[in-house]
C-alpha cells in the first residue's frame, strides 16, 4: 500500500471513529424517515450529508493536508522521503479524506438505492459518476489551492485555510450548478426545467452526456494540476507541455460554446470564428488575473530566467515560464489574430479591434503591476495589487466622471462607446512602462561589494 | 561521498551562498560551524536537495540534486534543526513509516525498524505514542526516522540542541557508531565543544563562503591532541617530550603541553609514568577538549 495514504489511514479511520460516523448517520436517517414528509425524502437528507461530510468537510481535509504538515513541522520529513510525487499527491488527497470518504459511502448507498428503486439502475450509475466527480473535484481544488499556495509562503493561518476550503466548495458549486441544468431531479435548491442538448462548437450533443465527459475532464485536469504542484514542491522540474496542453484544451472547450453569443447585439460584426476567438481570449485573460495572483512572483526566477534569455538558453526559458506568463501570451496571440480577423472581415468599418487592442494593454499593465508589487519588501504585495487596480478601474474613473471629464476614460479600461487607438496607444503605453519598472526591481541587494552574478548554470 | 561545487543560493533580496565548493569523504564527520546567519541551515538543505541551487551543482553519492532529488532521499538522511513527529502514532508506526517512505519494500520494513530503534535505544518503547515522549527520546525517534532506511550520508542540524548532557553523551556515541557503520556525517552546531566528541573534520562558514575553501582537519582520531599540566614549573619539560617516541609538540612552556601522541592505553600509561619517575610532578593528562574551538578561531582571524 501507499505509504502515505497508508499513514494517513492510521490517523484517519480508528475503529471508534468509524463506529461513530455509522451510528450518527444511521440515526439521522432515522430521524429524517420518521419525520420526511411530501416531497422530502431520506435521500435528500443523504445528499445533504453527503455534501457536508465530502465536500464541507473534505475540502476542510484536502486543504490541511499539506498545510497541516507545514504547522506541524512534518513537511520536511515527507519532503526528504522517496516517494515519488504521485504516491505523494493521491495518498495526501485520498488519505486526508478517508474518514469523509466513509461517511459519504453510506449516504451514497441511501441515494443511490432511492434513485435505482425510483428511475432506474442507468440513473442511479450516471448519480454514482456525478457524486464522485463532485466529490473529488472539491477535494482536488482545495488541494490544488492549498499547494499553489505552499509555494507562494510556508505560513499559513486559519483563514488561509478556509480560503483553500472556499476555492474547493466553489469548485462543488459549480459542478453541483452546472449538473442541475441536466438533473434538476437531483438538485436540492432551484429546481428548473431540464436541459437535453447542448450546442458545443456548432453540433448538438447530448447535455447529460457531455456534461459527464467534461466533469471528468476538469476532474482529470485538476488532479493533475495536483500532481504537478506536489513535483514542484518535491523540487522535481516541470516542463511547460502540460500547462500548454491545458490552455489549448480550455480555448478550444471554451471556444465552443459560439452558439450562446451569436443572439447578442453587441456581437454584430462577429462571424462563429471572431466569437470563437474573443472566448478564447476572454479564458486566458481570466486564467492570466488567476495566475498571477496565485503563483509567487519569485524575483530570484525572474532573474534566472533573464539570465537564460541573454544567455540564448532558449529550451531553460520556456521550461522556467511561469503558468501566467504563458496565459498572457495565449491571450496575446488570440487578440492578435482577432483583431486580424475583424479587420480583414470588415475593411474600412469601424470595429472593436482598437477595444481589443486597448484590452490587452491594460491587461499587459495589471500582470506587470502584480510583479512590481510584489517585488517590493513586505508580504502583501497581491493585496495592495488588488487595491491599486480597484482605484484604477472604480474610484479614478468615478472622480473624473464626476468631475465631467469623462474623456479621459480611455486612460483607465477600454471604452465601448468611443473604440479608437488613442486609447489603446494610452493602454500600451502604460503597459510597457508599468513593465520596465518590474524589470528594473528584480536586480540583487550585494550582500557584499565587488561579488559578480553567477554564470546561469543550473536552474534547469 | 558528498561534492560541492561553485554553489549559489540566492533569497529574493541577498545571496546566502557565494560560491561555495567544498568535498565531504566517505564515513568522515564533518562539523560545520559559523556565526547565526552564515548559511549553514540553507547549505545543509541544498546537500539535502530540499533547494535547488541559483548555479552551481551538489553531488551526494554522484547524484546531482537538480536532477535526482528523489533518488538522493533514499541515500540520504537529513534531520533539520525544528522537527516535528505524528504525535498520534506509536513510535513504530512512525518509524514504519519512514521506512516505507524510503523505498523499504515492506517485507523488510519490520528488520530496518527494529534496528533503527535498537541503534537509539527507543526498542522497548515501540508501543508508545510518540507524543508522549520526553524531549530527549523524541529526539532519538527523529535520529531514527533518519537513519531507518541505512544512509550513506547523513546531515544534522543541531542533533543536540536541547538535549541533557547525559543525552549528547548518548548522542556522540550513536554518531561515532552510525560512521562506523559506513555513514558519512556532516554536523552543524553552535556548540564547538561537542562537536569535539565525534568530529573529524570540521568546515567554516561565514558570509555565505567557506573559510579557507576546504574542510580543515581537526584531529587524526588515532592520535588526539593531549593537554598535560605539571605541578611546579620545569623548564626541560619540552626536552624530555621531543625525547619521547611518536610525540608531536603543538606548544609547550615551563607548566603545560598540548602535544599528540598516540591512543594506546598501554603508551600513555608508560609517558605518565616515566614522568613520575624523571620528577615532574603530574596534576593533569588528559584529551584535549578545545582543538576544535582552537582551529576555529585561528581559521577564522586568519581569514
Amino acid at each position: 500500500m501507499n505509504p502515505e495514504f497508508q499513514r494517513n489511514l492510521w490517523l484517519e479511520l480508528s475503529p471508534r471513529r468509524l463506529i461513530l460516523m455509522s451510528v450518527l448517520l444511521a440515526l439521522a436517517f432515522g430521524a429524517s424517515a420518521l419525520s420526511a414528509g411530501e416531497g422530502y425524502t431520506v435521500a435528500d437528507t443523504a445528499r445533504w450529508l453527503y455534501y457536508a461530510i465530502v465536500v464541507g468537510w473534505g475540502t476542510r481535509n484536502a486543504a490541511t493536508a499539506v498545510v497541516g504538515e507545514i504547522r506541524d513541522r512534518t513537511w520536511d520529513m515527507q519532503l526528504l522521503s522517496a516517494l515519488p510525487p504521485g504516491a505523494m499527491m493521491w495518498g495526501k488527497l485520498f488519505g486526508s479524506t478517508s474518514f469523509n470518504w466513509f461517511g459519504g459511502a453510506i449516504c451514497l448507498v441511501v441515494i443511490l438505492g432511492d434513485a435505482a428503486a425510483h428511475q432506474g439502475v442507468a440513473a442511479a450509475a450516471i448519480g454514482l459518476v456525478y457524486y464522485l466527480a463532485v466529490g473529488v473535484i472539491a477535494q482536488a481544488a482545495a488541494l490544488l489551492a492549498s499547494l499553489v499556495a505552499v509555494r507562494r509562503r510556508h505560513a499559513h493561518s486559519r483563514l488561509d485555510v478556509f480560503v483553500y476550503q472556499a476555492v474547493g466548495i466553489a469548485a462543488a458549486l459549480a459542478v453541483y450548478w452546472v449538473w442541475s441544468i441536466v438533473d434538476p431531479a437531483s438538485a436540492l435548491l432551484a429546481r428548473k426545467p431540464a436541459t437535453d442538448f447542448i450546442v458545443w462548437w456548432g453540433a448538438t450533443l447530448d447535455a447529460r452526456g457531455f456534461l459527464i465527459v467534461s466533469l471528468a475532464a476538469f476532474a482529470a485536469w485538476i488532479v493533475s494540476g495536483c500532481y504537478r504542484e506536489m513535483r514542484l514542491e518535491l523540487k522535481m522540474r516541470n516542463g511547460s507541455a502540460v500547462w500548454l496542453g491545458f490552455l489549448v484544451f480550455i480555448g478550444l472547450y471554451v471556444a465552443g460554446f459560439d452558439a450562446w453569443l451569436e443572439k447578442d447585439k453587441l456581437m454584430a460584426g462577429y462571424d462563429a470564428v471572431a466569437l470563437r476567438l474573443l472566448l478564447a481570449m476572454t479564458a486566458y485573460a481570466v486564467l492570466s488575473y488567476l495566475m498571477v495572483i496565485l503563483e509567487p512572483k519569485d524575483r530570484v526566477q525572474y532573474r534566472w530566467l533573464g539570465s537564460q534569455l541573454s544567455a540564448a538558453h532558449l529550451g531553460a526559458f520556456f521550461a522556467g515560464l511561469q503558468a501566467w506568463m504563458m496565459a498572457y501570451a495565449a491571450a496575446l496571440i488570440c487578440a492578435g489574430a482577432l483583431i486580424a480577423r475583424l479587420e480583414l472581415a470588415h475593411p474600412g468599418v469601424q470595429t472593436d479591434a482598437a477595444l481589443i487592442a486597448a484590452g490587452i494593454g491594460f491587461l499587459t499593465r495589471d500582470m506587470a503591476l502584480f510583479v512590481l508589487m510584489r517585488s517590493r519588501p513586505g508580504r502583501r504585495g497581491d493585496l495592495a495589487t488588488l487595491g491599486i487596480l480597484f482605484a484604477l478601474y472604480v474610484l479614478a474613473p468615478a472622480i473624473l466622471k464626476g468631475l465631467g471629464f469623462a474623456n479621459l476614460l480611455l486612460l483607465f479600461f477600454p471604452q465601448p462607446d468611443a473604440p479608437s487607438w488613442v486609447g489603446a496607444g494610452f493602454a500600451w503605453a502604460e503597459g510597457v512602462g508599468v513593465a520596465a519598472l518590474a524589470f528594473s526591481r528584480a536586480s540583487i541587494r550585494r550582500s557584499s561589494a565587488g561579488r559578480s552574478e553567477p554564470s546561469p548554470a543550473s536552474w534547469r | 561521498m558528498i561534492e560541492v561545487s561553485g554553489l549559489v543560493f540566492e533569497y529574493p533580496s541577498v545571496r546566502a551562498l557565494d560560491g561555495v565548493s567544498f568535498r565531504v569523504a566517505a564515513q568522515t564527520i564533518t562539523a560545520l560551524v559559523g556565526p547565526n546567519g552564515a548559511g549553514k541551515t540553507t547549505l545543509l538543505r541544498c546537500l539535502a536537495a530540499l533547494e535547488a541551487p541559483y548555479a552551481g551543482q551538489v553531488l551526494i553519492d554522484g547524484l546531482d540534486t537538480v536532477e535526482s532529488p528523489r533518488q538522493i532521499h533514499t541515500r540520504l538522511g537529513y534531520l533539520p534543526d525544528f522537527y516535528g513527529l505524528y504525535d498520534a502514532l506509536t513510535v513504530e508506526r512512525c518509524l514504519v513509516y519512514a521506512a516505507r517512505a524510503h523505498g523499504i519494500a515492506p517485507e523488510r520494513s519490520a528488520a530496518a525498524v527494529a534496528k533503527a530503534a535498537e541503534r537509539v535505544g527507543l526498542a522497548d518503547r515501540m508501543r508508545q505514542r510518540s507524543g508522549e515522549l520526553s524531549r530527549g527520546l523524541r529526539q532519538r525517534l527523529a535520529i531514527a526516522q533518519t537513519i531507518v532506511h541505512e544512509p550513506r550520508a547523513l546531515l544534522l542540524d543541531e542533533p543536540a540542541a536541547g538535549l541533557d548532557p547525559q543525552a549528547r553523551r548518548d548522542l556522540s556515541a550513536l554518531l561515532l557508531a552510525l560512521r562506523d557503520a559506513g555513514m558519512t556525517l556532516v554536523v552543524s552546531s553552535h556548540i564547538l565543544a561537542e562537536l569535539e566528541d565525534y568530529c573529524s573534520e570540521m568546515l567554516i562558514i561565514e558570509n555565505g563562503r567557506i573559510v579557507g575553501g576546504k574542510p580543515v582537519k581537526v584531529r587524526d582520531v588515532e592520535r588526539p591532541r593531549y593537554l598535560l599540566e605539571i605541578a611546579t614549573a620545569r623548564s626541560d619539560l619540552r626536552d624530555f617530550l621531543a625525547a619521547r617516541a611518536g610525540l608531536d609538540i603543538i606548544e609547550c612552556d615551563q607548566h603545560h603541553a598540548l602535544f599528540t601522541f598516540t591512543r594506546n592505553p598501554g603508551a600513555r600509561a608508560k609517558l605518565v609514568r616515566d614522568m613520575v619517575a624523571a620528577g615532574f610532578e603530574v596534576s593533569s593528562f588528559g584529551e584535549s577538549s578545545k582543538a576544535l574551538e582552537e582551529l576555529y578561531f585561528a581559521e577564522t582571524h586568519k581569514s
